[in-house]
């Protein structure tokens, strides 16, 4: 009997509601990161174009010291940066949740001011203030004083240690406040000073903390080209030269620009893997009751703590000033002067349209769908948990090792010939927003599913209800809250993506961010800060949203 | 109302190489109150879920009636579910949760308000059909659970520990509403639950089980009175364990001689041997236990817990066992003091004896 019907009930169960959402995860997952992938890695090893065998492409990068030092050039900036980032951040957090400086809420803004800041436009601000014509250095000059070159390798990791702090920063502030007080209390207890207590009780439980903001500072720093394309010069990293490789007005070289594209993917993804391994091997699970506590500090101390925290955001918040004041400011080319004036948006108004409409509908529509496919996968990821699953999640979390730039290649080269041919549109575009994010959305899903007892929906379907009907009628309206701050933050992150779009676009496809970068490219700094000034108000109504109504903390950043 | 007999017939569960449910059958006559008890990981829970279909068995089945229902999705069972956590649905007023599974079925609304509006009526819950389950107590939340389960009609009322979550008061209280529906509407309902009293109190039958196993079936009476197992002994109420050696053969009353350790003599009807040998363990309730002052068998008081209605004595019996008597308080009644010689007895219908080595 049993034995009969046993294929017919494991046939219908294949068939039904969520495995077939699951094939469908496959299936996009499949064709958005595993094809373009796996189309990079092919052309990489194909003899096509100007090489001969697989491993020409390979071989020309590691014989031409012009390719392989920016090997070299990026591994450089990215672990300085790294360790920069470390060694400003771990302190910053320490100081600003343990002691009581001044002007917190101005700090944590601040963090998440910079950690959203639009790219790019930063790094211009830091040449318009300390470049060879800046107006700091040179006001400074008058006095005969000369401040390090903004240029360059220490250039660019001065800018990195600034803008990524804030993994850092977050990720170690939510470390600490997951430490439960009668840890310290028990080091002090037993006769350890405050000093030593940290370093041998808390610092080691801020391992995995720290260690998962290191590496994610080093994989951003690796693939940003932002930054290095204006300060570089002739310091070339490796994202660059795939950018200029691959869109080369003067015939750039696919296969090369592809072969650089794995040789950037291996690099983010071991690195990513690395941080998995640190941070399973370091949990520390201990529990906490009470977190610790913010400590009254005397005056010198607190003093010089707020200073040091100040000092740093204020530092880190420059960039994003300099362009909202410049924005305001009469433009002559790169030169600034000191005259308020509209006259930037005037100038920006007659071609705005288009990318900010842009901007707007693609980031809405990649939410929109990061939202939907993010919590159906995260229900099956969480509810129907076996090997299938879970590698189907492992598969999706592949995708935060996949820097823009490289997924932009990617597509490009996965979906250039008919059947697939969408280079060019816009649905590529809100394509490789979604599938960016989608890791990120399927995360914060995931703990939101994993808090919510599974009874309600199984109360449901022993009520008759179906698998869609349950998950539509119970399961999203007990996550809906968690839902709504998902998407906010997929909008506030994804709307000011560059370096797939810039890779991806096609003139009439451009969104504001491609406009900031064409304004810079052009030293129109005016009119950079004018878009930029506009996209940054974008970006920080739904956080404002977020941190404001739906009472959230910024490490949700992360 | 339609309900059914549920037969189970060699069930088994597993998980990996755990085996949760092994091999067990049952039989529940319509419109029972059958009750599943065990403690955490008995596998009382996971028979429950493969009932509703939350689970499939590994080998067995279940039928409702005579159909067999493996095969049919847990959507379509028409089971009434009462979970141990509430299950509530937060986001649903009372009269929409109550109202999920008739909409799930596609009832016209007119019946649905009306079955609805009688379930109100019945759980005394009208007062509060507009809430939402934040501003209802845990009781109150448990009685919409309750009326959403039934509201539907279904063939087999499911209840997984549904009074865990309540304190006392409330667990008794509701036990009665419990009962009082289930009797009302007759429907054939399988409890499970780890509390014996709750299930002495509610059921018509109860499966002891232990491991994966039903350690013991039949009325709360026979559970109580005639423990089949050891098990069952200590776990159903209080039992003193002793152990005893048997001495000799029934006599023509059929009573078996045995001797505890320490001296101590007591008889034991041959009905209630469970198992064979030499060595045994005499299972009594304390209730049973008659305590009279004298040294006749070496007993001597240890300690008295003095518990308001009822008083409990500690007694050393030799070799180091203890056993204890427990007796209603009396008006008048000195307390005899630790150290006092006693002599204690059991009537022998009171004992059962369990073979060491095992047994049944």
């Amino acid at each position: 009997m049993s034995a009969r019907t046993a294929p017919r009930a494991a046939l219908r169960e294949l068939l039904g509601f969520w495995p077939m959402v699951t094939l469908a995860a496959f299936a996009i997952v499949a064709l958005l990161l595993v094809l373009p992938v796996a189309s990079i890695v092919g052309l990489s090893f194909s003899g096509k174009g100007d090489a001969a065998s697989p491993l020409e492409n390979y071989r020309l990068f590691f014989s031409e010291r012009f390719y392989w030092q920016t090997l070299v050039n990026s591994f450089q900036v990215s672990a300085l940066a790294t360790i920069g980032a470390v060694l400003v951040g771990v302190p910053a957090a320490y100081f600003t949740t343990r002691y009581d400086i001044w002007g917190r809420g101005f700090v944590r803004a601040a963090v998440v001011i910079t950690f959203v800041s639009p790219p790019f436009i930063g790094s211009y601000s830091w040449v318009i203030l300390f470049g060879r014509s800046g107006i700091v250095s040179s006001w400074l000059a008058q006095w005969g004083i000369q401040l390090p070159s903004i240029y360059g390798a220490q250039g660019i990791v001065f800018v990195f240690v600034l803008q990524y702090f804030p993994f850092v920063f977050l990720l170690v502030s939510s470390g600490l406040r997951s430490i439960d007080q009668s840890v310290e209390d028990a080091a002090r207890n037993l006769g350890s000073s405050e000093l030593r207590g940290f370093l041998t009780v808390i610092a080691p439980m801020l391992v995995p903390s720290v260690s998962t903001g290191a590496l994610l500072v080093f994989v951003a720093a690796f693939s940003d080209f932002g930054t290095p394309i204006i300060l570089g010069e002739r310091f070339r990293v490796l994202p660059v030269l795939v950018y200029s490789e691959f869109v080369n007005d003067f015939g750039g070289r696919p296969t090369l620009a592809a072969t650089l594209s794995v040789l950037l993917l291996a690099v983010t993804a071991l690195a990513l893997l690395l941080q998995r391994a640190i941070a399973t091997r370091f949990a520390h699970g201990a529990q906490t009751i009470r977190p610790l506590e913010m400590r009254e500090q005397p005056l010198a101390k607190r003093a010089l703590a707020s200073a040091y925290v100040l000092l740093l955001t204020g530092l880190a918040l420059l960039p994003m000033a300099t362009v909202v004041v410049s924005s305001f400011l009469e433009a002559n080319g790169p030169l600034l002067v000191a005259r308020p004036t509209l006259d930037n948006y005037r100038a920006i108004a007659r071609n705005l349209e288009m990318p900010l409409a842009n901007t707007l509908l693609f980031t809405s529509a990649a939410t929109l769908l990061c939202a939907v496919a993010g919590t159906a996968i995260a229900y099956v990821v969480v509810r129907r948990r076996g090997r299938v699953t879970g590698l189907l999640d492992m598969v999706i979390m592949f995708s935060y090792a996949v820097p823009g730039i490289v997924l932009g290649v990617g597509l490009v080269v996965a979906f250039n010939e008919p059947p697939l041919l969408l280079t060019g549109t816009a649905t590529i575009i809100v394509l490789a927003y979604f599938i960016r994010r989608l890791p990120f959305s399927v995360r914060s899903a995931v703990a939101m599913l994993q808090q919510v007892a599974r009874d309600a929906e199984d109360a449901s379907t022993n009520l008759g209800a179906g698998p869609l009907r349950t998950f539509l009628l119970v399961t999203v309206p007990m996550i809906s809250a968690g839902i709504l701050s998902g998407a906010l933050l997929t909008w506030s992150n994804t709307i000011r993506e560059l370096s797939a779009t810039l890779i991806l676009q096609s003139g009439s496809t451009a969104t504001m961010s491609v406009s900031i970068f064409t304004e810079v490219v052009n030293a129109n700094f005016g009119l950079a800060a004018a878009h930029g000034t506009i996209l940054i108000a974008l970006t920080f109504v739904p956080l404002a949203i977020l941190f404001r109504f739906m009472g959230k903390r910024e490490e949700v950043l992360v | 109302m339609p309900t059914t007999s549920v037969t189970i017939e060699a069930l088994s569960k597993r998980f990996g190489d755990f085996v949760a449910v092994d091999d067990v059958s049952l039989s529940i006559r319509s419109g029972e109150f059958f009750t599943l008890l065990g403690s955490s990981g008995c596998g009382k829970t996971t028979l429950l879920r493969v009932v509703a279909g939350f689970l499939r068995q590994s080998a067995g089945r279940v039928l409702f009636g005579d159909r067999p229902i493996d095969d049919v999705p847990a959507h379509r069972r028409n089971t009434g579910m009462v979970f141990q956590n509430y299950a509530i649905f937060p986001h649903l007023t009372v009269t929409q949760n109550i109202a999920y599974g008739l909409k799930a079925r596609g009832l016209p609304r007119a019946e649905v308000d009306r079955r609805v509006g009688r379930m109100l009526e019945m759980t005394r819950l009208a007062p509060f059909a507009a809430r939402r389950p934040r501003e209802l107590s845990g009781g109150q939340q448990q009685r919409v659970v309750l009326a959403r389960a039934v509201v539907i009609e279904p063939d087999v009322l499911l209840m997984d520990e549904p009074l865990s979550n309540l304190d006392a008061e409330m667990r008794v209280h509701l036990r009665g509403e419990i009962r009082a529906l289930q009797r009302e509407i007759g429907v054939t309902t399988i409890y499970v639950t780890h509390d014996q009293e709750e299930a002495l109190s509610l059921s018509d039958r109860i499966a002891v089980m232990r491991a994966g196993r039903i350690e013991q079936l039949g009325t709360p009476h026979e559970i109580f009175n005639e423990p089949r197992t050891r098990f069952v002994a200590g776990f159903i109420g209080e039992s003193n364990f002793l152990p005893a050696r048997r001495a000799g053969e029934a006599d023509a009353a059929g009573l078996v001689p045995f001797e505890a350790e320490g001296g101590p003599r007591l008889a034991v009807p041959a009905s209630r041997l469970r198992g064979t040998g030499a060595r045994f363990v005499l299972a009594f309730r304390p209730h049973h236990v008659r305590v009279a002052p004298g040294a006749a068998n070496g007993a001597v008081l240890r300690d008295t817990v003095y518990a308001g209605t009822s008083m409990r004595q500690v007694l050393d019996v030799g070799g180091g066992a203890q056993v204890v008597a427990l007796a209603l308080s009396q008006p008048g009644a000195v307390a005899t003091a630790p150290g006092a010689a006693l002599r204690f007895d059991v009537v022998p219908e009171a004992i059962t004896a369990f073979a060491e080595d095992g047994g049944p």
